[in-house]
C-alpha cells in the first residue's frame, strides 16, 4: 500500500474536527471514512523534536533532540541549532528504502540540509533561504523553481504589520500544495509526507482576534482568519486528493496543538529573586529595557541554576566537573534539583491563583537521554504560560511576549486521522505520537519494522 | 621493501564476495578487486564523513536562522 501523509503543523483537535469541520468539505469527507482523533504529542510538545519523533519512533531523548536550540559542549552561552543531519536514528523513509521503496518529503522539520533518500525531498522552515541547495536532488530545486519561482519556507508572524503576514503565508501555502501536486504526480513514492507550517504561524498570529477568552481578545477584521485559512487548506487538500489513487491510505497529522496564551512567564528574572542565580551587573535590569540573557555578567562562582525560555523552559544546573565554572558537587545534585523543582512548582500565578505547572526531568521521561539534554523541563502552567528568557520587565508575568506579538501557545494533543482504501465507515480514536512510525510501516508492508518500535 | 615506506596493507574479505566483485568489474574501468574495493570504500567514507559534518550552516546564515528562530518565538 502507498501512504500520503498531510502534516499541518499545530492543528489541534478543537478545532479541525470540531469548530471548523463544517466548514471544511473536503476534509470532513475523508474524516467520515477515517479513524481520527487526538493524537498526544511527545514532552516537549514542540515541532523540533515532534515532527521527527513521529517518523522515527523513537523519543527525544533517544533522538538527542530537546527543541530547536542545544548547549555546545555545556557551555554556558554556545549553542547549536538543529538540523537534519543531527538526526541519526532510521525513519519511515529510511526503513522503506531498505527494500527499494521510495519516498517524497516536502517541509518535514528538520530536513535542512538535505539528505540522501531514496526520493525526493525539498527542505523545511529551517532553510535559511531560497538561495541555498534545498532539494534533493539537488536538480529538484530548478524544477521547483520553474513551477513557482522563488519557494517560500516561512514568514515570519511576530511583527505588527498582520495584513503583510497574512499575504505572505497565503503565498506560501498556495506555493507548497503546488509543490506537493507536483510531485505526487511527476516523481515515483510509496511514501509521502509533506508539512505546512502555515497554520502554526497563522494560530501564532491571530488567535487574540478568534479566541474570546485570550485576555486581549480584540473582535474586528481580522476574527475570521484563523477560520479562513482552514478553509484555504481546506479546498488545497481537496484539489490534492483528487490526484491519488483509490489504492493510496491518507493520513492527516499534526505535532502539537494550540491554545490561548495566558502570558510569558520571566524565569530568569525568578531565578535572581530566588537567589538561584547572581548577576553582577544588577544595575542594566534597571534600565527599562528589554536585556537578552547573554548581556548578563553571571557570578557563576555563586549561581546554581539558569534557564531558557521558549513554549517551555529548560533549566540548567551549574554543575562542578561540567560546567566551566561549576558549583553543584555529584552528591548534592539530586538535592539542589528537587529544591529547584518544587520552587517552581510551587509558582503562582499573578494574583495567587493556582498554576498546573509540570517538571520533568530528561532521564525520567525517556530510556536513554542523548546529546545535551536539560537538567529541567518546564510546562509553566500546562504550557499555558510560555517562558522568557530575557530580563529587565517590571514584573515576572508579561501579558505579551517579551520578542513581538505571538497570542498562542502549545498544546499536548495534535491530531491524527487515517482514511484506508477499503474504509468507508469513521471511528473515533486516541493514539500517542510513538504509534505513528509503527503505524506507517505496517501500512507499507513492514510489520516487523513496526513491531521493533511499537511502546506499551 | 622497509615497513615505513609501504603504501598499501592487506584486508580480508569472504572470498565469495571477492568473486562477486571480480565478476562485476569484468570489462568495466577498475583493474582489479582491489581497485574497486578501495574505490567504494572511499565514496562510503565521503558520504559518511558529510553526514557527520557538525557545521551546515555558515555563520553568516546561522544568524539568519537564529533569529528568524527568536522571531518566531523558539528562542526566547
Amino acid at each position: 500500500m502507498r501512504v500520503f501523509v498531510i502534516g499541518l503543523d499545530s492543528a489541534p483537535p478543537e478545532l479541525l474536527f470540531k469548530e471548523f469541520i463544517d466548514d471544511l468539505p473536503n476534509i470532513r469527507k475523508l474524516l467520515n471514512r477515517s479513524a481520527y482523533g487526538p493524537m498526544k504529542s511527545c514532552i516537549p510538545a514542540i515541532t523540533i523534536p515532534a515532527w521527527m519523533v513521529m517518523a522515527t519512533g523513537k523519543t527525544p531523548g533517544e533522538l538527542g533532540l530537546y527543541g530547536f536550540r542545544h548547549r555546545k559542549n555545556n557551555s554556558y552561552r554556545d549553542i547549536w541549532i538543529a538540523h537534519s543531519l543531527k538526526v541519526k536514528e532510521k525513519a519511515i523513509w529510511d526503513y522503506i528504502a531498505e527494500k527499494g521503496k521510495k519516498s517524497i518529503l516536502v517541509g518535514v522539520p528538520p530536513s535542512y540540509p538535505p539528505k540522501k533518500i531514496n526520493g525526493n525531498l525539498v527542505s523545511c522552515f529551517i532553510t535559511p533561504d531560497s538561495s541555498v541547495n534545498y532539494t534533493y536532488p539537488s536538480e529538484l530545486k530548478s524544477e521547483i523553481e520553474g513551477l513557482v519561482g522563488d519557494y517560500i519556507f516561512d514568514v515570519i508572524f511576530r511583527k505588527e504589520d498582520r495584513d503583510r503576514v497574512l499575504e505572505e503565508i497565503w503565498e506560501m501555502t498556495e506555493k507548497r500544495f503546488e509543490v506537493v501536486r507536483y510531485l505526487l504526480q511527476e516523481k515515483q513514492w510509496d511514501y509521502f509526507e509533506f508539512v505546512e507550517i502555515g497554520l502554526d504561524r497563522i494560530h501564532h498570529a491571530f488567535w487574540k482576534y478568534f479566541d474570546e477568552d485570550h485576555h486581549l481578545y480584540e473582535k474586528g477584521k481580522y476574527s475570521n482568519v484563523i477560520r479562513d485559512y482552514y478553509k484555504l487548506l481546506d479546498k488545497e487538500i481537496g484539489k490534492t486528493l483528487e490526484y491519488l489513487d483509490d489504492d493510496v491510505a491518507i493520513s492527516i497529522v499534526s505535532d502539537h496543538g494550540v491554545k490561548r496564551m495566558k502570558g510569558a512567564f520571566a524565569i530568569n528574572q525568578w531565578l535572581i529573586e530566588e537567589g538561584y542565580m547572581k548577576i553582577r551587573n544588577k544595575e542594566l535590569l534597571e534600565s527599562g529595557r528589554v536585556v537578552r540573557f547573554e548581556e548578563l555578567d553571571v557570578d557563576w562562582g555563586n549561581t546554581l541554576a539558569w534557564a531558557w525560555g521558549g513554549y517551555y523552559s529548560r533549566i540548567f544546573l551549574n554543575v562542578k566537573g561540567r560546567e566551566e565554572n561549576g558549583i553543584i558537587s555529584k552528591s548534592s545534585y539530586d538535592s539542589v534539583r528537587e529544591e529547584i523543582r518544587d520552587a517552581v512548582k510551587s509558582i503562582r500565578g499573578e494574583n495567587g491563583e493556582k498554576w498546573d505547572t509540570k517538571v520533568f526531568y530528561p532521564e525520567e521521561i525517556y530510556p536513554v537521554t542523548n546529546g545535551d539534554k536539560p537538567d529541567l523541563m518546564v510546562y509553566f502552567d500546562d504550557l499555558y504560560w510560555r517562558a522568557a528568557g530575557t530580563l529587565g520587565h517590571p514584573s515576572n508575568y508579561l501579558k505579551e511576549n517579551d520578542t513581538g506579538p505571538d497570542d498562542a501557545v502549545h498544546s499536548e494533543y495534535g491530531v491524527f486521522s487515517l482514511a484506508l482504501p477499503e474504509t468507508t465507515k469513521s471511528k473515533l480514536i486516541e493514539i500517542s505520537i510513538y504509534d505513528f512510525a509503527p503505524w506507517m510501516l505496517e501500512l507499507l508492508g513492514f510489520e516487523k519494522e513496526a513491531n521493533l518500535l511499537r511502546r506499551d | 621493501m622497509e615497513e615505513k615506506e609501504r603504501k598499501y596493507t592487506t584486508v580480508s574479505i569472504p572470498v565469495q564476495l571477492y568473486e562477486k566483485i571480480k565478476n562485476r568489474i569484468e570489462g568495466t574501468g577498475f583493474t582489479s578487486v582491489s581497485d574497486y574495493v578501495t574505490y567504494v570504500l572511499r565514496e562510503v567514507l565521503a558520504s559518511l564523513e558529510e553526514e557527520e559534518k557538525e557545521e551546515v550552516f555558515s555563520e553568516e546564515e546561522e544568524e539568519k536562522v537564529k533569529e528568524r528562530l527568536r522571531a518566531l518565538g523558539y528562542l526566547d
